[in-house]
């Protein structure tokens, strides 16, 4: 008897909570984010990363009590991510989804060669009605390759200038090493990214009075580097710089240990600065030096990779981007005054072009960012070096 | 690396190249042993397993994963990867070959091409894609001859490598299972008819093809010092390569193949640089379509 009493009392509870708690519910709006990368094939960890990063900021914004809303109300940021593959056709077809729906913003990709195509399919410039393209503002965090903003005025980015990085590092090398003289390149010839860097780390170089004594080249997916390491033995740079994403860079320097080169110096690429390489080749890249806008050398910093983590994501100068956009977007939101409702959709995307295209600065994990016209970012970085199987900082130029 | 004129080779350019070349040919072994893989599985039923590369790198992968926190010894990785090897290669034959209509040509190609992709995807989800550590012996190890050097990781391969086709060639012509397989392989009714069981003979040779290509996985593993989901791909298009390259259905052939491809591969980066290389490779296959179809060991070249 008591059980049937026990199970009433508790049924009525629970009604009870139910009727209170549905008003507050449905007061409580969400605005949905839509990020989208890779998240399967061989750049799937960009993808987990970003969405984990996106998260993270969207709880930390929530738990401040979320967004203010053009109409004074306040939402929660929901996050959704979509994979693209790295895939150019696949991208398109991700964002006209996303751009069919409620959305007012998209955040992505994570491959330069997606970045290149979509940006394509936006309206170059706001305004002209001859130009049928999509009128759809989208913020990337990780499509690396320099200038891709400027496609369209719809397109926005907040990646670091890899030009400005390797422009400081070289010149940082010509005053800390003035004894090192010749440098010798490596190249994953078929990628993109690591191809447009490769011609900043080569032309810098240059430029600081270094002589360039060659460049071995090499394909993403190769597996023997023995011929081309045996050219940059010949060559005995001081330095060697390589241009390649994690697999291929620790496939050279294990063959470069194998060999017995050893430069007096070691450069890499931007998107190395990652557990990845760690993983993979911890020894042998014990000192290569590479510039990079994201470490946890600062409170809010350490907090976003913590928070990061906790989302199953690792925090590097990609992810952290995405990190940073989130806020960015929230006061985008609030300063434009975007309602962020079905009926208004078109003038909230037109808004939050606006207020991204109207940024002169914002908020980076590492110190202020800069805008650019072309609605690139001008981030801090500083220089982090492999060091006992961790990546620490070696100098921090002046911004 | 740009490319180079021939007319400038100088003797130092003269032992980088045989250098390459050897270099080359040691790594042959890896493509040597998926060439085999791909040959028993067409010699025994008529089929191309296009999932097998991709297979051997599972395996590979699987030996890292079953030993996850136990550090454990180069060899019980090895050892790991060949059991793998053959569980991936049972399963295999009964996802792609068992339930599929074996008289369609297209069917259980397509099957592989799925599968493939499958595998490669599990693999991708399993590792977010990031290349892992794999081990190697010998690594330490490099053997100098005057002006060339062996490695001793690429010696043990091409040794263990050795000793597998050797194993192989034994199974197949010393032992009762071979005497099966290659029955089936030449009248499968015939062999029907007395007493053979087919699907038996099928099983036992996905899983013997599994157990190389499992070795096959963790020495491509180990030669290069990493596991990628990116080696996939290229390594299921090089054993194709050895595979036609040495005559489909031909062991000694296809372990000729594979240090010819591997030896080439090389010759043709140090002559003609990476963006070419590929390019005399597929010609190369070409040419043996075009005027040595049966592979390097057939006995009467032309075509039917």
């Amino acid at each position: 008897m008591l059980s049937r009493y026990a199970a009433l009392a508790a049924s009525v509870a629970a009604i009870a909570t139910f009727a209170l708690a549905t008003p507050a519910s449905a007061q409580e709006r969400t605005v949905k984010i839509t990020g989208f990368g890779a998240k399967s094939g061989v750049v799937r960890v960009f993808g987990i990363n970003s969405e984990a990063a996106l998260k993270a900021a969207a709880e930390e914004i929530n738990k401040a009590g979320g967004v203010t809303l053009g109409d004074g109300s306040k939402a929660k940021f929901v996050i959704e991510f979509l994979d693209d593959r790295c895939n150019a056709e696949e991208g398109i077809s991700v964002v006209r989804r996303i751009a069919s729906s409620d959305a007012f913003v998209a955040v992505g990709p994570t491959c330069s060669n997606v970045a290149e195509s979509l940006f394509g399919i936006l309206q170059k410039k706001v305004g002209d009605a001859s130009d049928t393209g999509l009128q759809f503002p989208i913020i990337a965090d990780v499509a690396a390759k320099g200038g891709l903003a400027k496609i369209s005025e719809w397109a926005f980015r907040n990646v670091p200038s890899e030009f400005e990085m390797y422009k400081s590092l070289f010149a940082w090398l010509k005053t800390q090493h003035p004894t090192l003289k010749t440098i010798y390149g490596g190249v994953e010839k078929d990628f993109a990214h690591s191809n447009a860097t490769y011609n900043v780390m080569k032309d810098q170089a240059g430029l600081n009075g270094f002589q360039v004594l060659g460049t071995a080249e090499w394909l993403l997916n190769d597996t023997t580097f023995s011929t081309q390491v045996r050219d940059m033995k010949r060559a005995g740079a001081d330095i060697v710089a390589i241009s390649a994403h994690p697999f291929t860079t620790c496939g050279v320097l294990k063959e470069m240990e194998r060999q017995g080169v050893k430069p007096k110096l070691l450069i890499g690429l931007t998107s190395s600065s990652s557990i990845e390489t760690l993983q993979g080749c911890a020894k042998q890249a014990e000192g290569i030096i590479i510039p990079t806008s994201f470490a946890p050398v600062t409170s809010e910093a350490k907090k976003a990779a913590d928070d990061v983590a906790k989302f199953g994501g690792s925090a590097d100068l990609h992810s952290a981007a995405a990190y940073e956009i989130m806020f960015i977007l929230k006061d985008v939101i609030e300063q434009q005054k975007i309602m962020g409702k079905a009926d208004t959709v078109a003038a909230d995307r037109v808004k939050m072009r606006e207020g991204l295209a109207a940024l002169k600065e914002t908020k980076g994990l590492l110190g202020k960012v800069g805008r650019t016209a072309d609605r690139e970012a001008i981030k801090p970085f500083l220089y982090v070096h492999a060091k006992d199987g961790s990546w620490q900082v070696l100098f921090k130029p002046a911004s | 690396m740009g490319k180079r004129r021939v007319p400038d080779v100088d003797l130092l350019d003269l032992i980088d190249a045989v250098q390459s070349v050897a270099d080359g040919m040691l790594f042959g072994t890896t493509y040597a042993l998926l060439g085999i893989g791909f040959t028993l599985v067409f010699g025994v039923m008529h089929k191309i397993n296009l999932s097998y590369a991709a297979a051997s790198i599972g395996a590979a992968y699987a030996s890292l994963l079953i030993l996850a926190g136990v550090k454990a010894p180069a060899p019980v990785v090895f050892l790991m990867a060949a059991v793998a090897g053959g569980v991936i290669g049972a399963v295999v034959y009964l996802v792609a070959f068992k339930f599929i209509p074996l008289a369609n040509p297209l069917a259980t190609l397509m099957s592989t091409v799925g599968l493939l992709l499958l595998i490669d995807e599990i693999i991708v989800h399993a590792t977010a894609g990031v290349p892992l550590n794999y081990p190697a012996l010998f690594s330490d190890v490099l053997i100098r001859m005057g002006p060339f050097s062996l490695r001793g990781d690429l010696m043990f391969v091409f040794l263990l490598g050795c000793l597998c086709m050797a194993g192989l060639l034994y199974l197949l012509y010393r032992t009762r299972l071979g005497l099966a397989t290659r029955a089936v392989s030449q009248q499968p009714v015939a062999a029907q008819l007395c007493g053979i069981g087919i699907t038996n003979v099928n099983v036992q040779t996905f899983v013997i093809t599994g157990v190389v290509g499992g070795i096959a996985g963790a020495m491509t593993g180990a030669a290069i010092g990493m596991l990628s989901p990116l080696l996939s791909l290229p390594l299921t298009v090089k054993g194709l390569i050895v595979t036609v390259i040495g005559g489909l259905g031909s062991i000694p052939g296809a372990i000729v193949a594979g240090l010819l491809v591997g030896g080439l591969e090389n010759a043709f980066q140090f002559l003609r640089g990476v963006s070419e290389r590929d390019l005399y490779i597929m010609l190369l296959l070409f040419a043996f379509l075009v005027f040595r179809p049966g592979g390097i060991f057939a006995t009467a070249p032309g075509r039917e």
